[in-house]
């Protein structure tokens, strides 16, 4: 017995052997260049904008806004990406595929820019990491197979398990120390000794003691905002990977009337001969009874 | 392809061919300066004054100490169009970080924060650093305040001799033990980031190695279609992966808190600094300064008083991290390790070169006149939308005690050699 079901998909998909051979063609062309690098690059960009700082130095990862902006800014893209995934062929590797896309960019940063140009230690601009939460993510998208459940559920895991995965990576950063009297962490030591003209320390973002009513649990009171605004936030970018992920395309009939089409994926076949005609007129042969698509009327129009 | 669009991409390509010729014949050297003159005047004149600066030793190698010092002294006359010094930091201008900086005191005060600094206050401040990365460097002290951004200090070379594999930056913890600020945590960040990534690339592959795209889009479009795909190995993996996940974040998260026992938070606090001032017997205002744009000098008029017991003489002007010396300046004050670039040792001139007697009020007509003007660009000042000077006056009595008097006034310039003079 098989281990996956690849030959009856590949069956139900009616396509000719050249057919799937140039499919796979395509999966690698699609896949490597253009999804992984147009998403790592376009993700990258999207995320050193809006937490770029917070991940780039250890004296910026704080318990409040480290704590609380990264998971928000790092789910919004997979949003969108594991709609159009998940959507259009029920594959579940959205958010996976855009955090490791991330972090590959981001160690090419490191090394090349931070540590070859500029001269600063890798330990000193360690990012963080989100790929045990993505796979949580994509998990429970699988598992589930509806995003209102992921977006409760998987998100908040996505942003509550943010914390406890890098204290592994960064624990050692809060040992405390003293120099000429003054308490810090290693971390503030760090950020003082490695010299950085155009960032002077006052542009920190950080917790100053601002969460002083919730007596000293701010890096628990931190994550559940940030999943609360987490869930929000790849809700919205679901839509938007709703909103720009549709295809289809507009047919001129007979007598000029412009009508939309959603059914890109099954152009040329029986199918979609069967629920919109041939240009000839001529009607495909019916289907047998029960197989996949031997319906012929209920196709999907690519909707969750 | 047609005889026009081969004209067109050989021009082209001609264009390209002499760029990059040119680019080799007139090769750009490196900038070796922090882009301190592109501070407009009136910032660099009215912001801070620093003096007696100096880079001690100027030749260091690596992991050896140096030190960096001087005083600011924080301008009465601080531009409008510049926010107030409410929350600074003394740093150090340099191309990266090639020395580490060990410590930081303003009037003695750690500044490991950032903090409020007085209007008129005269602060001292002493950077210690140590030698990093190898090379010949130019390094400035720099207070950057929060809204206005860094504000330059003059800037000297400093070089560092030796090879930075043999750098250490050892810290001693609070709890016991040292490490190394370059390698500390480095290990365990790897580790933590390949087995993440590890995982994160093996999920991708567990459904890459099967058809991803075109095939499953083409089930999926048909009735059934969703169950199909619904691969029941899929789901016993993800289950897998699911709680491999948990399990690993706990173990992570829970072998760390042990390993570190005692931990603390980023420190955000910020220094108090007393703010010390300026002495001087003589009292000084400005009636009137021009700047003589071809002659390239500042010309003042000053009402000094002298209510001290000793006769002063007025021996430098310096602003902008600039001095302008004369005798009395060069005798009494010269630093022979101090940057000749931005030093004009007889740039300062007296129409009248007696000394102040005490108790005596007199108009003293001053004149800093030197190419460095023009140089160091600080001749923009007549483009500035604040037509303000300001600077730092020193003067010496006999027994070479300093006296330093902060100036600030309206200045016209004056455009033409026929009204100059």
């Amino acid at each position: 017995m098989a281990l996956f079901r690849t030959a009856e998909i590949i069956k139900a998909s009616k396509l000719p052997p050249e057919g799937v051979k140039l499919s796979r063609m395509i999966d690698a062309v699609y896949f490597l260049p253009i999804a992984y690098l147009g998403v790592f690059a376009t993700f990258h960009m999207h995320f050193d904008l809006l937490a770029g700082d917070w991940d780039f130095w250890i004296d910026w990862k704080d318990r409040q806004f480290w704590m609380t902006v990264t998971p928000i800014v790092e789910v919004a893209y997979p949003g969108a990406v594991m709609y159009y995934f998940w959507t259009f062929y029920r594959q579940p590797f959205g958010a996976t595929l855009c955090i490791t896309g991330l972090l590959v960019g981001k160690w090419i940063t490191i090394v090349f820019a931070w540590y070859w140009w500029a001269n600063f230690p890798m330990n000193f601009m360690m990012p963080a990491t989100m790929v045990g939460s993505a796979l949580i993510l994509d998990c429970t998208l699988l598992l589930t197979r509806t995003w209102i459940i992921t977006a409760i559920i998987g998100v908040w895991a996505f942003a509550m398990m943010f914390g406890p995965t890098n204290y592994a990576l960064f624990g050692y950063s809060h040992q405390p120390l003293v120099v000429d009297g003054q308490l810090l962490s290693l971390a503030d030591y760090m950020g003082f000794t490695y010299v950085r003209t155009g960032t002077p320390e006052y542009i920190r973002i950080i917790e100053v003691g601002s969460l002083r009513t919730f007596g000293g649990h701010t890096v628990w009171i931190s994550a559940f905002f940030s999943a609360f605004i987490s869930m929000l936030m790849f809700t919205i970018w679901w839509q938007v990977g709703h909103f720009v992920g549709q295809s289809y395309f507009w047919v001129r009939g007979k007598r000029g009337v412009r009508t939309r089409m959603n059914d890109t994926m099954i152009v040329g076949s029986d199918e979609f001969a069967r629920r919109h005609g041939t240009p000839d007129g001529v009607a495909p042969k019916k289907l047998s009874a029960g197989a996949i698509g031997s319906t012929g009327t209920t196709f999907a129009e690519g909707k969750s | 392809m047609n005889a026009k669009n081969l004209f067109k991409l050989c021009v082209i390509g001609s264009l390209g061919m002499a760029t990059l010729g040119l680019t080799l014949v007139f090769n750009a050297s490196p900038a070796a300066a922090h882009g301190e003159r592109s501070q407009e005047p009136f910032l660099r004149m009215r912001t801070a004054q620093w003096y007696d600066t100096r880079w001690n030793p100027q030749k260091t190698a690596v992991n050896d100490e140096a030190i960096m010092s001087g005083k600011i002294h924080i301008s009465e006359d601080w531009p409008r169009a510049v926010v107030k010094p409410n929350r600074t930091f003394i740093n150090i201008g340099s191309p990266s970080s090639v020395f580490t900086r060990l410590s930081s005191k303003v009037n003695g005060t750690p500044m490991f924060t950032s903090g409020p600094l007085e209007l008129g206050g005269d602060y001292e401040y002493v950077i210690k650093m140590r030698g990093r990365i190898p090379g010949h460097h130019h390094i400035h002290p720099m207070l950057a305040v929060n809204g206005a951004g860094p504000i330059a200090g003059p800037g000297a070379y400093m070089t560092i001799g030796g090879n930075y594999k043999d750098f250490t930056n050892p810290v001693k913890l609070l709890v016991g033990g040292t490490v190394d600020t370059e390698t500390v945590g480095l290990g365990a960040g790897l580790f933590w980031h390949a087995l993440w990534g590890g995982m994160g690339f093996a999920w991708i592959a567990w459904f890459a190695i099967r058809p991803m795209f075109l095939i499953r889009a083409r089930v999926l479009a048909q009735e059934g279609g969703d169950a199909l795909l619904n691969d029941p190995v899929d789901r016993i993996v993800a289950y897998g992966v699911l709680v491999a996940c948990f399990v690993l974040i706990a173990i992570a998260f829970f072998t760390t808190d042990a390993m570190y026992a005692y931990t603390i938070p980023l420190q955000a606090g910020e220094p108090k600094i007393k703010a010390t001032h300026l002495k001087s017997d003589l009292t000084m205002k400005v009636l009137a300064a021009d700047y003589d744009v071809p002659g390239r000098a500042l010309r003042m008029t000053l009402q000094v008083t002298n209510s001290g017991e000793q006769p002063l003489r007025i021996g430098e002007f310096t602003t902008a991290g600039i001095r302008f010396l004369n005798k009395v300046g060069v005798a009494n004050n010269l630093d022979p390790t101090y940057p000749a670039e931005i030093m004009a040792v007889d740039g300062l001139h007296l129409e009248d070169e007696s000394p102040i007697n005490p108790g005596e009020s007199k108009e003293v007509k001053l004149d800093s006149r030197d190419s460095l003007w023009e140089v160091q660009r600080l001749m923009d000042l007549v483009h500035d939308p604040d037509q303000r000077f300001g600077g730092l006056v020193m003067s010496w009595d006999e027994s070479g005690n300093r006296h330093i008097n902060s100036i600030a006034g309206n200045i016209i310039p004056v455009f033409t050699r026929a009204a100059a003079s």
